[in-house]
């Protein structure tokens, strides 16, 4: 099977995670939409891996998914965090440090 | 071919999951029916074939992330991204990445979306009233942003060049096995997976901290 289909499918579930993170103001739906483009990038690591019959692709995915349970472990602490002080799960609201 | 057919999967899975949100069965039902027809019309030649597979695992993929973007509900959210990860681990399996595709099952469906569950059970987190997203230029430069991004993508992908540059590996035979994901891991990236887990370390030390009602 040619791996265009699934780089097509990785490119648009990407684009699906990069638009929800812009437009999404909930911190656990933004977490959740970085979390398709990781599962994205990691898609896309593994078809080339197969494509080139080389294990490092797959390696890499693997590097990306312990990654991705720090980023949630720490970015759910911050969620919890704001809310115990703010009461609030909004990007908009945590404007703290905008310009 | 494949790329026509991407196409029309995410377009007829943006119109369900458009149908779905503001909650009417009818159009939901249409949205559907229409989205397998064009389906069983882009596959009919090979119907019990890998690509028939494949594109109906891509487009449940396609469906359950735009739900989770498009579902004022975080809860729904979660489950359909739980789904989302699991058409991906079907993915794997189809590209011979057998570990990858248990891995990914038993860390992301299970362990970082057990998370994120509890972290929505114990916010006690409603559905936002309406679909709070950003603002004028916000809300129409990320969805421009986001057509465009695709596009440029679709068109990378259009003009990628042939496979001359391509050999295969000498893992063929093993290929995607725990044993050779292992070796790699402790034989060539030993360093990298050290230095993995002392972000893993770092990363639990952290969340304990931030996770501590004062910091005294």
């Amino acid at each position: 099977m040619r791996i265009d289909f699934f780089l097509v499918m990785a490119a648009l579930l990407f684009t699906i995670g990069c638009v929800g993170v812009l437009v999404r103001r909930n911190i656990i739906v933004m977490l959740m939409c970085i979390e398709i483009m990781l599962n994205a990038v990691n898609l896309t690591f593994i078809a080339f891996s197969h494509e080139l019959q080389s294990m490092t692709g797959q390696v890499f995915a693997l590097f990306v998914i312990t990654v991705a349970a720090c980023e949630a472990a720490v970015g759910l602490a911050i969620v919890l965090a704001l809310y115990r002080r703010r009461r609030t799960t909004d990007a908009d609201d945590a404007s703290l440090l905008r310009w | 071919m494949h790329l026509l057919t991407g196409l029309v999967i995410v377009i007829m899975a943006a119109a369900l999951a458009r149908a779905i949100a503001p909650g009417r069965p009818i159009l939901t039902a249409l949205g559907g029916g229409i989205a397998a027809a064009a389906l069983l019309a882009a596959f009919h030649q090979d119907l019990a074939g890998t690509d028939f597979w494949a594109g109906t695992i891509g487009f449940l993929a396609i469906l359950t992330a735009l739900i989770v973007v498009i579902h004022p509900n975080p809860m729904v959210s979660v489950l359909s991204l739980i789904m989302n990860l699991l058409c991906l681990a079907l993915f794997y399996l189809l590209l011979q990445a057998q570990t990858l595709a248990i891995l990914q099952v038993i860390v992301y469906a299970g362990a970082i979306m057990v998370l994120f569950v509890f972290v929505i059970m114990l916010l006690n987190l409603k559905a936002e009233e309406g679909l709070r997203i950003g603002r004028g230029v916000q809300r129409w430069g990320a969805i421009l942003g986001g057509f465009a991004f695709a596009a440029l993508l679709l068109w990378a992908l259009r003009h990628r060049q042939g496979h001359a540059w391509m050999e295969p590996g000498r893992h063929a035979g093993e290929f995607g096995t725990a044993a050779s994901l292992g070796g790699l891991l402790f034989g060539q990236y030993v360093f990298a997976t050290e230095a993995a887990s002392v972000l893993l370390i770092a990363a639990m030390v952290g969340a304990v901290l931030l996770a501590k009602r004062r910091l005294d």
